[in-house]
């Protein structure tokens, strides 16, 4: 059977795409699955320092468009993490040296040789997500409750559907006291603006700096409540589509209950 | 809390619900916004079309998008030079 391409993507940077990306991978690997995680950010990789794999590049993925290498060459296994894998993007080449027709080749070949592919598209809405989105079956849209960011996401997720794909939304970086005090959007909120189904919702945790400081897995940190929550994104992504999406919460306290009580939000 | 009580009393608004009714009105204005060329294609469509009809002063015409507070509408305005008999 065919592995499935998904792209996760969301338009504005710094929400947390590289994070979702490789914690959303490694926990499919987790699940027994072989993965592939391609950066698409060519010219600005990150997701080989963030996945603690940068001293081990060879080749990358402008040379597996171009016929330069194999498939086998590029990806670089984790030995941390079973059957995961990592092809890391080219950081001298500019985001035009991939043709769309490159691209779909080499995804049809990724798609025979892993279950599945996360890519991780570029920030902005130019070639460089093109390509990425390009031979993707499914795609996930990535925000945090901010208004540049669901503006953004907004324009992405207008774009994904021009491509016959239909995204679905990960809120990440929620932060429930400041949900509950009235000062940020919740992910009903997001939701609603959007009019998108959710695949996960991520609390803002200090472990994801901790972790990418280190170059280890998020996911392997059981403390790690967006760790966590990204395990449970992939497991409705890898058949588990039930899978209940647990709302972020801290603990309650005594005048919080009460406030709830009377509705006061 | 406290803030919560004060601010259901005084009827203030907390500050998402500002923002969530912000990204609201900015999301239906961003959906109206007609690029150039999509605007210069559809005259070119317009032209096309009316000079089956009439001869019109390709000059003088102007196509253009009018935005009111809450609604948004196409302009195309021509002269008409003379109306094409078509033979019965």
């Amino acid at each position: 059977m065919e592995g499935k391409i998904i792209v996760i993507t969301s338009g504005k940077g710094g929400v947390g795409k590289t994070t979702a990306t490789s914690s959303i991978g490694a926990a499919l690997a987790l699940e027994g699955k072989r993965v592939a995680i391609v950066d698409m950010d060519i010219g600005l990789r990150n997701l080989d320092v963030v996945m603690g794999l940068e001293n081990r590049i060879v080749f990358n993925i402008v040379d597996v468009v171009n016929e330069r290498c194999k498939i086998s060459q590029a990806a670089i296994r984790d030995r941390r993490i079973e059957n995961l894998f990592l092809i890391p993007a080219s950081q001298s080449d500019n985001k035009d040296v991939l043709t769309t027709a490159g691209v779909e080749r080499t995804c049809k070949q990724l798609r025979k040789e892993f279950d599945y592919i996360i890519m991780d598209s570029p920030a902005g809405i130019e070639k460089g997500f093109e390509n990425s989105i390009v031979g993707a079956n499914e795609a996930i849209v990535v925000c945090t409750p901010d208004v540049s960011a669901v503006r953004d996401a907004d324009r992405v997720i207008g774009l994904l559907y021009s491509r016959s794909l239909t995204p679905k939304l990960v809120v990440n970086r929620i932060e429930p006291q400041r949900v509950e005090r009235g000062e940020m959007l919740s992910h009903e909120d997001v939701m609603e603006v959007l009019s998108i189904d959710l695949m996960g919702l991520v609390p803002m945790d200090e472990q994801v700096l901790i972790s990418s400081n280190t170059g280890k897995p998020l996911v392997l940190q059981n403390d790690s409540k967006a760790g966590q929550a990204f395990k449970r994104i992939a497991r409705r992504l890898n058949g588990e589509a039930d899978l209940p999406i647990e709302v972020p919460a801290h603990k309650t306290s005594v005048w919080s209950k009460i406030s709830q009580t009377f509705k006061l939000k | 809390m406290l803030k919560d009580l004060i601010r259901k009393f005084t009827g203030q608004k907390n500050t998402k619900d500002t923002a969530k009714k912000r990204l609201q009105f900015s999301l239906i204005y961003d959906k109206l916004e007609v690029n150039d060329t999509t605007l210069t294609d559809l005259q070119e469509d317009i032209v096309a079309v009316i000079s089956k009809y009439f001869e019109i002063d390709k000059d003088a015409l102007e196509l253009k998008v009018k935005r009111d507070d809450d609604t948004s509408a196409l302009v195309f305005n021509t002269p008409i030079l003379h109306v094409k008999r078509k033979p019965a």
